[in-house]
């Protein structure tokens, strides 16, 4: 009997704290996205105290002055602008059935790319742009582009450039599906992979500002933010996709598939990581 | 009788030049392969973290390679960095050449013997 | 020096035993390969060097150069395992380098 009552008494408890929203509380070795943010964000502002917060989103050229004024050299003519004029035409383009891209996204699919990724609670899975994206065109009759080239390129240089300047705005609902979706991320993020053993944060935690041969390395935090990339070297546009198709097969390891399950959870941890910088994108890289 | 001895020794002095000629030649195609190998971006690929007396546009990574033999006379101890970094410094970005198949310890030795003329 | 001959012979053809491997044997070099391969495909961790062995193996064999072909195969396993290794100890071994 007194068992019984004290067990209602813990459910009444934990049922409280669930209604305050608050989340489970911290307990050695659970998943406490905010103190992992903070012990983030300090890492870098303390590796690079002379970087303002803000410019953390412009990457390497937040880490060297010589490829910074590079960098400035080309803004006249910034070399996604082609990619954000088509994503424009591509955007107001109607599919078959009349419809178009912005009937799928809220505000028509204008100012909203800071939110994403976000966690959708009815299918329990992380939802990306670019998967978003590729959802809108199939649900509307449409084939669905590869993740990988300019067409998915130009729509989220596009979605991006309307989101200039406005703050990630990532959310973790207090579900244990979403906490696993972003500790996945983290996991993907730290682990080593690839033959070359390096996993993401050998170069970007141990190493920004550094370079391998003669690239500067990037700091993770902000380092979504300037997605999707114009990169020299690559001569063209590059997704999010792209990105961490091309850093797998960079360490020797071969590439999951685009919007793997792993690759939209990674985006949906580092996001949560530059919550509050602004977005950069569309971006132009070496 | 002296004619012979004269030839003799000619003939002595000869394969000794020759001898002697031969080995240099093994020993400058024996000091490039680890060079190369150290180099070669499918190989060593050193130049990417380390700045190395000899090549082009090195990364910062890891520190200068220079001053080998009084830094690490121990020539296993250094072999050991190359084949598996890990086992020192577990949170090192250096690739474990021998542990993961990259470098064969033929391959590493070369290297371990360029090095030691750095 | 019949004897010689004899023994000439028989050295002859033991070394060439175990010089030549058959196809029997690449395919028992590759199946196991591909099993390995398989298994890191599983832990999302699979390598490029073991994919351009695996490769190389099918290609030597079909040339009918099986002692290149299983030499291929036994690498790609090789690799395929170290790769297993590294996904199983980085499943916890990647806690160590969070930030904190």
């Amino acid at each position: 009997m007194r068992i019984f009552r004290a067990s209602i008494v813990v459910t009444i408890m934990i049922a409280a704290l669930v209604v305050a929203g608050a989340r489970p509380a911290a307990a050695a070795d659970s998943i406490d996205p905010d103190a992992d943010f903070k012990a983030f964000r300090d890492y870098f502002t303390k590796l690079f105290p002379n970087v303002p917060l803000n410019d953390f989103v412009n990457g390497p050229y937040s880490m060297d002055a010589e490829l910074r004024k590079q960098w400035e050299a080309i803004d006249d003519f910034p070399p996604y602008d082609f990619a954000v004029d088509r994503g424009k035409e591509m955007f107001a383009t109607p599919f078959k059935n009349g419809k178009s891209y912005g009937d799928c996204f809220p505000d028509k699919g204008i100012g909203i790319r800071q939110n994403y990724p976000y966690f959708d609670d009815k299918t329990g899975e992380v939802i990306t742009l670019e998967l978003a994206l590729n959802r809108c065109r199939e649900a509307n009759g449409e084939e669905p582009y590869s993740y990988v080239t300019d067409e998915m390129a130009s729509l989220t240089a596009y979605m991006a450039f309307t989101s200039r300047g406005k703050p990630f705005d990532i959310k973790i609902p207090n579900d244990p599906r979403a906490l696993a979706a972003y500790q996945n991320g983290e996991e993907y993020f730290y682990a080593r992979r690839g033959q070359l053993n390096f996993s993401c944060a050998s170069c970007h935690v141990q190493n920004p500002g550094n370079h391998i041969r003669t690239e500067v390395l990037a700091p993770a935090l902000g380092i979504v933010a300037a997605m999707p990339i114009y990169r020299s070297e690559w001569n063209g546009m590059g997704t999010m996709s792209r990105r961490l198709v091309t850093c797998n097969s960079q360490v020797r390891g071969v590439p999951l598939k685009p919007q793997d399950e792993l690759y939209r959870d990674v985006e949906y941890y580092l996001s949560y990581m530059s919550n509050g910088l602004p977005i950069s994108g569309p971006g132009a890289r070496p | 009788m002296r004619g012979a001895i004269a030839q003799g020794s000619a003939l002595f002095v000869a394969a000794v030049l020759a001898a002697v000629l031969f080995a240099n030649a093994r020993a400058s195609a024996q000091a490039l392969p680890g060079q190369a190998l150290a180099f070669d971006r499918s190989k060593g690929n050193c130049l990417t973290c380390h700045d190395i007396k000899g090549g082009d546009s090195p990364g910062n990574l890891g520190p200068p390679l220079a001053d080998m033999k009084a830094r690490f006379p121990d020539r296993k101890e250094l072999a050991a960095i190359v084949f598996d970094e890990t086992k020192r410094n577990p949170q090192t970005v250096m690739p474990p050449f021998g542990r993961n198949l990259i470098l064969t310890d033929g391959e590493i030795e070369a290297i371990v013997d360029f090095l030691y003329t750095r | 020096m019949r004897r010689y001959l004899f023994v000439a012979v028989v050295c002859l053809l033991t070394s060439a035993a175990q010089a030549a491997s058959t196809e029997a044997d690449y395919k028992t070099a590759l199946a196991a390969a591909e099993a390995a391969e398989h298994d890191a495909g599983a832990l999302k961790n699979q390598w490029i060097p073991t994919e351009q062995a695996l490769a190389a193996a099918k290609k030597a064999a079909a040339a009918g150069d099986f002692d290149t072909a299983v030499a291929q195969a036994k690498e790609a396993e090789a690799l395929a395992k170290a790769s297993i290794a590294q996904a199983k100890e980085q499943q916890t071994a990647w806690k160590a380098g969070v930030i904190r």
